[in-house]
């Protein structure tokens, strides 16, 4: 039995199952417990499970992500809350030097069975300060792992999967999704790491698209086949760890592919997916791959500038369609 | 031979060059690299070298004037008094290039008129560019900013933007074709054209930038013979592209299929397709390769071509050789030399030995060189060796004859081995294994036991 749920009720229900499960599950940070933080997206679980493990903290990133790396290095399995993705810079050092190195260095003897949860995504008018995709950043750590829900279904999976897995992962929600329902089954699931998920079947052109930008690939794919271009569209769903063969077995199929994130294009996600697809599949591709993501310039607070920085898909479609066509690329 | 002297496009966007000063007056001797005059760009002054030596004549253009890109301003003769019909030209005004129509050649279609593009300088020291590809189909229209084309420099492959809005009414060059810098390779009219001119620089026909009544002015005899050819543009019937050794650009998909299926890429920018290609040229370059196959006198290469390798040898490899045997088992040179000549072809042999006077024949059944016996005159060999050490050839390349020969040459950098079959005679690998067997066993008598 399925139901239509928001991405909200969908990460509460997560945790709530978790916690029920799990007694050394706890959620830590910012306006977590009676706020709820202010997405909403925690209400009620802090009457249910207590302030002991559904805790606020001051504003102090670096102090509560530090606390939780420890806790969960004793036992612990904490869901740490960074109520903006942009607060990452804050807690690098807790997360990239401490939590995801400490299972190496110890020589295997110590886990730190953490969960990052944190947001993406612009167009929110939140300036450049609160709307940045900076998955990036911690995917390029090894020892993390990454996983990007693109609707209230993969949240509820992946965050299961993510409480579960005893490594740090690190999981970014798209706050402008929060509200966006979709179908997701009453019985207990799980979504492992590592599996992409083909949204739409294609043979003309793949579109590899991460978060939001699923929905964004999917508006673009049914515009082009308007056209009589079949495009097919994929979620990798974690991007570490990476299913490269379901992205690769696809581009071999279609010959194309445009990877888009909403991270900024430069040194990005998108430049490692392309990469990676260029390096595997080479002598499948009948077009150079592309990279879609946003602009490089801090997110604007104009609306409408802000609104001109992501893909949209109006944009994907054109680039889809030059691609198509053979044409010499410079897709912005 | 005279050499035009042109302003140069030193901006990518330039029209027009400012000529600050001349640094040469008309009759001075220049040398390739003087620097002949001052160009005033948007952002600096640049010197422009003479690209040849000679003497400046028909200086056109007057220091403080605005020339446009591609005039021819100045030549470099070989001697100070030739002079062309340019000079009458000097004071004339100057049209803007752009607005020029060109001339149209006798029996070619007139070219539109419109706004000329020309091959840009992109480099320093750049006179020519290589067109790697056009951007636009022929008859499309571009914007301002649009790529139009792109170049190879000797750095890396540039984009070249239009510079205004327009049809591609015209193109002077194709892709693979190296352009001089400042020559015309496309037209751009402000509408579309009905049918838009697609020329190749092989055919000839592009124009040259100066206007065109200094060029029909022109008078024959007072043109040096050099000159007149030069200028002699042979209007033929389109040819096939000039094989430049550019780079085939192909999707890695379509260089894959290409090559499973045996195709040959070069057939498709001979039949003109617009590069780069992609998996849906594939289908016009199996029909480009199926005409090919079954076009008649299709010899790719002529039956008398045979099979030539060359090794070489360390200097006193071969005296080493002959002197160990001579000294182990008192055998002849040239039994030696066959013996070791025939192990290398293959057991049992019959191999001449030759040199510049003397010819002998022996049998070679076995590895042991002390088996191996004369041969009669009649006999006919496997294998020649040709040792033409005691001459002074250096290098030979003969042809092939009735059995593979074998020529040792001493050159100044050692001694080379020449192998030389007729077609079929051996194979490429066989042939390979038996020139390295028997440079092997010059260089160490050993291998001969293995």
């Amino acid at each position: 039995m399925t139901r239509q749920i928001t991405l909200s009720k969908a990460v509460n229900e997560a945790l709530a199952e978790e916690m029920r499960r799990d007694p050394t599950v706890f959620i830590i940070g910012e306006d977590v417990a009676e706020a709820g933080t202010p997405f909403k997206v925690l209400a009620g679980l802090v009457e249910e499970f207590g302030t002991d493990r559904v805790i606020d903290t001051p504003i102090s990133e670096p102090g509560f992500v530090g606390m939780a790396v420890g806790a969960a290095m004793t036992g612990a399995r904490p869901v740490v809350d960074l109520m903006f993705g942009d607060f990452l810079y804050l807690v690098m050092d807790q997360l990239c030097n401490q939590a995801a190195k400490t299972h190496y260095m110890s020589g295997g003897k110590l886990t730190v069975p953490m969960v990052l949860r944190t947001n993406l995504g612009a167009t929110r008018r939140s300036a450049a300060q609160h709307s940045q995709s900076l998955h990036a950043l911690v995917a390029h750590i090894p020892g993390l792992k990454v996983a990007l829900p693109s609707s209230a279904y993969e949240a509820k999976g992946l965050m299961k999967t993510a409480i579960r897995d005893d490594n740090p992962v690190v999981i970014f929600e798209d706050k402008l999704m929060y509200q966006d329902k979709a179908e997701v089954p009453e019985e207990e699931y799980l979504i492992p790491f590592g599996e992409a998920c083909i949204k739409r079947e294609g043979r003309d052109i793949t579109l590899i698209a991460t978060s939001s930008m699923v929905q964004v690939a999917l508006a673009a794919a049914e515009t082009l086949a308007a056209e009589g271009i079949s495009a097919e569209v994929i979620d990798p769903r974690t991007i570490v760890p990476l299913d490269e063969a379901t992205l690769i077995s696809s581009v071999r199929k279609t010959s194309r592919a445009i990877v888009i994130d909403e991270g900024h294009r430069n040194y990005g996600i998108t430049g490692e997916i392309a990469s990676r697809l260029t390096e595997k599949a080479f002598y499948h591709l009948d077009a150079p791959v592309l990279r879609m993501g946003a602009m490089d310039v801090p997110v604007p607070f104009s609306p409408a500038l802000e609104d001109l920085t992501v893909p949209t898909p109006g944009t994907v479609a054109e680039a889809a369609r030059r691609l198509c066509r053979g044409e010499a690329m410079d897709a912005a | 031979m005279p050499l035009d002297v042109i302003m140069p496009a030193l901006g990518m966007a330039q029209d027009t060059g400012h000529l600050v000063a001349w640094k040469k007056k008309p009759g001075d001797r220049v040398a390739a690299g003087d620097v002949l005059f001052e160009v005033e760009t948007d952002k600096s002054v640049m010197e422009v070298e003479a690209q040849g030596e000679g003497w400046l004549v028909d200086v056109a253009a007057e220091e403080g004037s605005d020339v446009p890109v591609g005039r021819v301003i100045a030549r470099i003769a070989d001697s100070p008094g030739e002079s062309g019909a340019a000079e009458a030209q000097a004071s004339a005004p100057a049209p803007d290039a752009g607005a020029e129509a060109p001339a149209p050649a006798p029996d070619t279609p007139a070219l539109p008129e419109g706004r000329a593009v020309i091959m840009p300088v992109l480099g320093m020291a750049q006179d020519a560019g290589l067109l790697v590809a056009w951007s636009v189909e022929p008859g499309a229209r571009v914007e301002a900013g649009d790529t139009l084309f792109e170049v190879e420099t000797d750095k890396s492959v540039m984009e070249v933007p239009a510079e205004a809005a327009g049809y591609l009414a015209a193109t002077l060059a194709a892709a693979g074709e190296e352009v001089p810098t400042g020559e015309v390779i496309a037209i751009l009219t402000e509408t579309a054209p009905e049918a838009p001119v697609t020329r190749t620089r092989a055919e000839g026909a592009a124009p040259a930038p100066a206007t065109p009544p200094a060029k029909a002015e022109e008078p024959a005899p007072a043109t040096p013979p050099a000159r007149a050819e030069e200028r002699a543009r042979p209007v033929s019937p389109p040819a096939p592209a000039p094989e430049t050794g550019g780079r085939l650009l192909a999707s890695p998909k379509l260089r894959r299929l290409a090559h499973e299926e045996g195709l040959d890429l070069a057939l498709l920018r001979q039949a003109g397709v617009p590069e780069p290609w992609h998996v849906r040229d594939l289908e016009r370059l199996r029909a480009l390769a199926a005409e090919a196959a079954t076009a008649p006198a299709a010899a790719p290469a002529p039956a008398t071509a045979g099979l030539r390798l060359v090794a070489t040898l360390s200097e006193d490899s071969l005296a080493g050789t002959l002197a160990w045997a001579a000294e182990r088992a008192d055998l002849a040179p040239e039994a030696v030399l066959a013996g070791l000549a025939g192990a290398a072809l293959g057991l049992p042999a019959t191999v001449a030995v030759e040199t510049l006077h003397a010819r002998s024949l022996w049998h070679v059944p076995s590895r042991r060189l002390t088996a191996v016996t004369a041969a009669g005159e009649d006999a006919t060999p496997s294998l020649v060796l040709r040792d033409l050490t005691a001459s002074r050839l250096t290098e030979i390349a003969a042809g092939p004859e009735p059995a593979p020969v074998l020529t040792l040459t001493r050159g100044p950098a050692g001694l080379t081995l020449t192998l030389e079959a007729a077609p079929g005679a051996l194979a490429p690998l066989a042939a390979a294994r038996l020139l390295d067997g028997l440079a092997g066993r010059l260089e160490d008598p050993l291998r001969h036991l293995f």
